[in-house]
């Protein structure tokens, strides 16, 4: 009897300790060679390895960006998203990243900051790479002031990159000063593009949450008035890219941290593409009167990619 | 009317109208004494009254158009939202008075300055408002006139579902009590935004908030519960 447990405890350990080296392997997988070999020859890695194909065009002179939603777990997942970022900004030196809220899931200490930010994206950050969140269900408003947020103390706020305007919104909150402070910005913007970021999801096929009616009785006719482009959000923790609505692209992204397998509703008719059984994030280029997307699982395989063509011309 | 500022505004625009009114009545029968036809008479009122009424047509009509607001308050709705206007901004008044006091904290704070201003702004609170009880701000007339404005907007058919998020949220474990801090661990449920527009607005440092069928009225920069009123959500 003592024999037989003595066998199955030593059994347990070896499959734990064998978990445990399996999990580790995945969790620094992305800071091994790879990467350093990226940094020499990016095309070539990228050629020699199927997962790290690029679709984008990188022309000189483009606004290069990732997106990234619901990441602020600080799961091994969210790092391996953070690592896969990271080389990937290596054959597609993005300039910044735009996150769509729930930032931080969980808590908001000091520690939890640095656990689910700061060393999820440390690669990134080392590289100047400027991250402007927007604020989701999960977050508290004290992240406007974080500098690493780029915020500047706003739950809502617009900045420029060339020829975009980048509109960032606070969906958990969206008051009579927020839709009025939109609708005078937007109605003055001569941008090319206007690309709106918020948390939660106009239109979305997600079993658990789906489109949300009453934002987008609110804020879809401001966005058609006023000629904006392109809207991405999250929520829903998964990637989708809807049909476009009214002749603007939206896009959900909510699979950087979490992920809600098979919640995309089948035969939805809003779907243009789904992806819902892997984390995910995206980068995406504009070039003149083109957006180029693409969308990369945690494991580095492109799961969607494609151009979209601005809408209207000024 | 869905917001007190907006009733302030409009109280001062109806003012400014009366006087209009006024001084065109006057106008009109210095008119009438002067032999007047009756035809220009009533055409000269009647563009008067038009541009009287134009003063009190909103500026941001085109806005206001589109957004969904509630029906038209009688006075005793606007005297209720005003004292409950007034009392937002009273607490407003005395945190911003407990803030000024407190190291500044800039846009680019790190994690750690962030959260110690955030736990001396909820103890200097705290410590403002001992004493500080349920339907101090929400009084009972400002709970009927906002259960009225809830129950209005959850009267559509594709409403369910709201309802069914809110209750949905992760906020179990959140405290009814004023003046402690909501838990930071805790879901924020997304209010929506068509209801956010029937209410009456609050300054900016302050938000409303469910938890379950329970509205809270938050400080959102030092987290604290405020006021609470029960089975706000039919």
């Amino acid at each position: 009897m003592k024999i037989a447990m003595r066998k199955s405890s030593g059994l347990l350990l070896t499959v734990a300790f064998v978990i445990v080296s399996a999990l580790m392997q995945v969790i620094t997988l992305p800071q091994t060679g790879l990467a350093q070999e990226l940094a020499k020859n990016p095309k070539a890695i990228s050629a020699a390895n199927p997962a790290l194909k690029l679709a984008l065009p990188l022309k000189e002179g483009s606004v290069r960006f990732a997106i990234i939603g619901d990441t602020g777990t600080g799961s091994n997942a969210q790092y391996q998203v953070g690592a896969m970022m990271g080389m990937y900004h290596e054959i597609f030196p993005f300039q910044f990243v735009v996150m769509l809220g729930d930032n931080m899931y969980g808590g908001e200490k000091p520690k939890d900051y640095e656990n689910k930010f700061e060393r999820a994206y440390q690669k990134l950050l080392n590289n100047k790479v400027k991250f402007y969140a927007s604020l989701g269900n999960h977050d508290q408003t004290t992240q406007v002031n974080y500098e690493p947020f780029n915020m500047n103390g706003k739950e809502f706020y617009r900045f420029t990159k060339g020829n975009v305007a980048f509109y960032a919104l606070n969906s958990t909150y969206m008051d009579k000063r927020q839709i009025e402070w939109l609708e005078s910005e937007l109605a003055k913007d001569t941008s090319e593009w206007k690309i709106c970021f918020f948390h939660h999801p106009p239109y979305s096929s997600g079993g658990k949450h789906g489109s949300e009616n009453q934002l987008r009785e609110i804020v879809e006719p401001i966005f058609v008035k006023h000629g904006v482009n392109v809207v991405l959000t999250g929520h829903d923790h998964f990637y989708e890219r809807i049909k476009p609505q009214k002749g603007i692209y939206y896009f959900v992204s909510g699979g950087g941290g979490k992920l809600r397998k098979g919640d995309v509703k089948a035969n939805s008719p809003l779907t243009a593409k789904a992806f819902d059984t892997d984390m995910h994030f995206m980068i995406a280029e504009v070039v003149g009167d083109s957006l180029y997307f693409q969308v990369v699982s945690r494991t580095g395989e492109t799961v969607d990619s494609g151009v979209l063509a601005r809408q209207r011309k000024n | 009317m869905s917001t007190h500022f907006q009733q302030e505004t409009r109280g001062s625009r109806s003012k400014g109208s009366r006087v209009t009114l006024a001084s065109a009545l006057q106008f009109q029968i210095v008119m009438k004494s002067k032999s007047v036809s009756k035809f220009r008479y009533l055409l000269n009122t009647a563009c008067l009254l038009a541009s009287a009424a134009l003063c009190i047509v909103p500026a941001n009509v085109a806005l206001a158009q589109k957004l969904p607001t509630s029906s038209p308050a009688s006075a005793a709705d606007r005297n209720t939202v005003a004292i409950f206007a007034a009392r937002a901004k009273a607490y407003v008044k005395l945190r911003n008075r407990v803030e000024s006091k407190l190291q500044k904290l800039s846009k680019d704070s790190t994690p750690e300055q962030i959260a110690s201003h955030k736990k001396a702004f909820e103890e200097g609170v705290r410590t403002a408002r001992v004493g500080a009880k349920p339907g101090d701000i929400f009084t009972t007339g400002a709970g009927e006139y906002l259960r009225r404005m809830i129950r209005n907007e959850f009267k559509g058919q594709d409403r369910g579902e709201v309802k069914e998020a809110i209750l949905d949220a992760e906020t179990s474990g959140v405290p009814l009590k004023v003046n402690y801090p909501y838990p930071e661990t805790k879901e924020v449920s997304a209010i929506p935004p068509t209801l956010l527009l029937r209410l009456p607005e609050l300054p900016k440092e302050l938000n409303y908030r469910f938890v379950r069928r329970h509205m809270l009225l938050i400080d959102k920069e030092n987290g604290l519960i405020l006021d609470y009123m029960l089975n706000a959500l039919p």
